[in-house]
């Protein structure tokens, strides 16, 4: 989901010193200097970071949020149809090895390779849908699940008229916006491996390995059939590179799994060539449709309550700590045996999962 | 696209159930003596039936490419930061493009010559192991891109294929070709005779029996493999050199034409047995000088946390002995990092 290096606090900080400090910025608030007048520019120091930079606001991750989101998205399910609730990923799509330039703009700002594989991922979306409609299915719910550009990566003008996407972030869940007992089936697009694991750019939300639910290790499209499970919604058809097809055939024997890559390191790999990945995602969309309709694809449910295990990434510690440790409505239980970072959770809602999973995009994104 | 899934669909499945088992990896099939076992190492890479080919795509050696410019990014890991605020605009603007289209000829060629299963290696560092462009590239190719990836050069090459060509061979450093270099290397040979980047590959090749049928590239390059391969080869001379930045460039258009053609002849002949393996005698002393970028503690450390027993002969220079062709290739590798810094 999201998997890039963060910014430190501090460069930030003297990205919005710059900012302020140039000479557009002083003609915008009309003090200073003109463009090109000579003369010194006042540089206005930055507000203080405050709560306000380290925390989310309470009012994006509550239940109630959950609950709201949920109930919109339910109202649009037509009843009597065959509804798919898509999540998409980015580092899981044919092609894709680098997270510097193709996952996000990176550094320059302007990756032509990210550009064009935000095409590949509406593609392959578009070849899950078109594959989904041929089985059956009716209405099509898309997830944009990638944190670059602010889980805005797949392109509006370009994806299958009859989807209808949830994007932008802040949003309640992270993955699973929004997933209720309406929804038919479940897929999941360019996904990637679990931390740890020999996968490329294999990782789990910006924690330090995977997370368990009942000492099961679930990767983000382990957490999200979690989540779904809850609402009866199974899990039918996924795409990501071999070592996430060896983690979702483990886990979710009737899910249909395809696979785009071949991992040759954390950055490098075979790739399939993208029109038969298309093809393929295409087929595996309209047998999983098929199979769902004939009650073949199974739920993978886990006994309550649910014990939820997981440590934050080292590079995140101190400000997801922060979050963590302030009271968004959990009590989380630090894990010192696991590690300095680890913490437990018991909860016998689903989407509370994915709300922590929030926080820890909020500790690593901040947008 | 000319095959249809359940040919291919196979191979795949049983490639699945084999990397889903962490492979243990044979003693000649891991990194350096001592590195443990690569779960990449030994992987191998889904295929179609019929005569394989793998193709080497090397940006630095492809037809009409002078300047670094047009064959790296800008935006390279470990690029000046000043480079890295944008990429170069003929990289970007022209030459991915125009590189993608030199391997889908080698690949119309291959297939007109009577091969069935493709597999292009992206081995030059440009935009980190990723200047061809997939959404271009010939849709029955498994195309190989990243880095670092096991045996970069050749990742994923293994017995089951028929031969192996090089599409943008560069003359090894120090000689009077375009953009010369060997690796990271200002000098390097095995048991005393000098070899290039595609002679070292050959060596590895060669010991899976995997010959080498086609080198493009330029004049200078074409002339030095023939010296190093004595078992022959098609080759193309796409460039001629005038200087290390300049050259006497044929139209792309004309260079696709041209390894189209030479593809095809090196598949008809090497399905004839017109090539052998290039073979050596074991065991390889191999001996080399790193470029002066590279500082002798710096190859020292870089050996060690690899495993690799390096014994110094001089000035960056040094020696090793090995009984395996692909314990050079994981010596390669290891440098490669440090050489794109």
């Amino acid at each position: 989901m999201n998997c890039h290096a963060r910014i430190p606090r501090a460069a930030l900080v003297a990205a919005t010193m710059l900012v302020l400090a140039s000479p557009l910025a002083a003609q915008g608030t009309g003090r200073g200097a003109a463009w090109g007048g000579g003369g010194a520019v006042p540089v206005t120091p930055p507000p203080p970071l405050g709560d306000a930079d380290t925390l989310p606001p309470d009012k994006y991750f509550g239940v109630t949020e959950n609950d709201l989101a949920r109930t919109k998205l339910e109202k649009l399910v037509k009843p009597g149809g065959f509804a798919v609730y898509i999540v998409t990923d980015m580092e899981g799509l044919a092609g894709v090895v680098n997270n510097g330039r193709e996952m996000s703009n990176g550094r320059s700002g302007n990756s032509p390779d990210h550009q064009r594989f935000r095409q590949e991922l509406t593609d392959e979306l578009n070849a899950a849908i078109a594959g989904a409609r041929r089985g059956g299915a009716t209405q099509f719910f898309v997830v944009e699940g990638h944190g670059a550009n602010n889980f805005r990566n797949v392109l509006v003008d370009k994806v299958d008229s009859a989807a209808m996407l949830l994007r932008g972030w802040p949003r309640p869940n992270v993955m699973e916006t929004g997933v209720n007992s309406r929804m038919n089936l479940m897929m999941v697009v360019g996904n990637h491996p679990n931390a740890g694991t020999p996968g490329i750019i294999a990782h789990s939300y910006a924690l330090g390995g995977p997370m368990t639910v009942n000492g099961m290790k679930l990767n983000e499209s382990g957490i999200s059939a979690f989540i779904g499970a809850e609402f009866g919604v199974p899990l039918g058809m996924v795409s990501g590179d071999d070592s996430y097809a060896a983690e979702m055939k483990e886990a979710f024997p009737s899910a249909e799994v395809v696979t785009v890559k071949i991992a040759l390191s954390g950055s490098g790999g075979a790739m399939m060539p993208l029109p038969r990945v298309h093809a393929q995602i295409k087929a595996a969309a309209t047998k999983a449709v098929q199979r769902a309709k004939a009650g073949q694809v199974k739920l993978v449910t886990f006994s309550k309550p649910y014990h939820v295990a997981w440590c934050i990434r080292n590079t995140f510690a101190q400000p997801v700590y922060e979050v963590m440790a302030k009271p968004q409505g959990f009590t989380l239980t630090p894990d010192t045996a696991a590690g300095p970072r680890c913490f437990t959770y018991d909860t016998n809602k689903a989407e509370d999962i994915g709300t922590i999973m929030n926080l820890v995009e909020w500790a690593a994104l901040k947008p | 696209m000319p095959m249809s899934f359940p040919r291919c669909t196979r191979p795949l499945l049983a490639l699945l159930i084999a990397s889903a088992v962490a492979l243990p990896g044979q003693a000649g099939e891991r990194g350096g003596p001592g590195t443990g076992p690569n779960v990449f190492q030994g992987k191998h890479l889904p295929f179609e039936n019929g005569f394989r080919v793998y193709i080497v795509s090397n940006m630095a050696g492809m037809g009409a490419a002078v300047d670094m410019k047009e064959v790296m990014a800008g935006t390279e890991a470990g690029a000046p930061a000043q480079t890295n605020t944008a990429s170069f605009a003929d990289y970007e603007g022209r030459f991915r493009s125009l590189l993608t289209q030199e391997a889908n000829a080698a690949v119309r060629g291959a297939r007109l010559g009577g091969a069935r299963s493709f597999v292009v290696g992206d081995a030059h560092p440009g935009n980190s192991f990723g200047n061809i462009l997939p959404w271009e590239l010939d849709s029955a190719v498994v195309l190989v891109r990243g880095f670092p990836r096991p045996i970069f050069m050749i990742s994923g090459l293994d017995s089951t294929f028929g031969t192996l060509m090089f599409d943008g061979a560069v003359a090894s450093a120090g000689s009077k070709g375009i953009l010369p270099h060997t690796f990271g290397f200002d000098a390097f040979s095995v048991n005393g005779k000098p070899l290039n980047e595609v002679a070292i590959s050959a060596l590895i090749a060669g010991e899976m029996r995997v010959s080498v049928s086609m080198v493009a590239g330029d004049d200078a390059a074409i002339e030095e493999t023939r010296a190093m391969l004595p078992n022959g080869f098609v080759g193309i001379i796409t460039k001629y050199a005038v200087g290390r930045q300049a050259g006497i460039t044929y139209s792309p258009v004309r260079v696709r034409q041209m390894i189209a053609a030479g593809a095809a002849e090196a598949v008809r002949r090497e399905k004839a047995g017109a090539f052998a393996p290039f073979k050596m005698d074991k065991p390889y002393r191999v001996e080399f000088t790193v470029q002066s970028s590279m500082s002798d503690d710096v190859v020292g450390q870089i050996a060690a946390m690899s495993g690799f027993t390096l014994e110094k002969t001089g000035l960056r220079s040094f020696r090793f002995t090995t009984e395996s062709a692909r314990q050079i290739g994981y010596l390669i590798d290891a440098m490669q990092p440090w050489v794109t810094r």
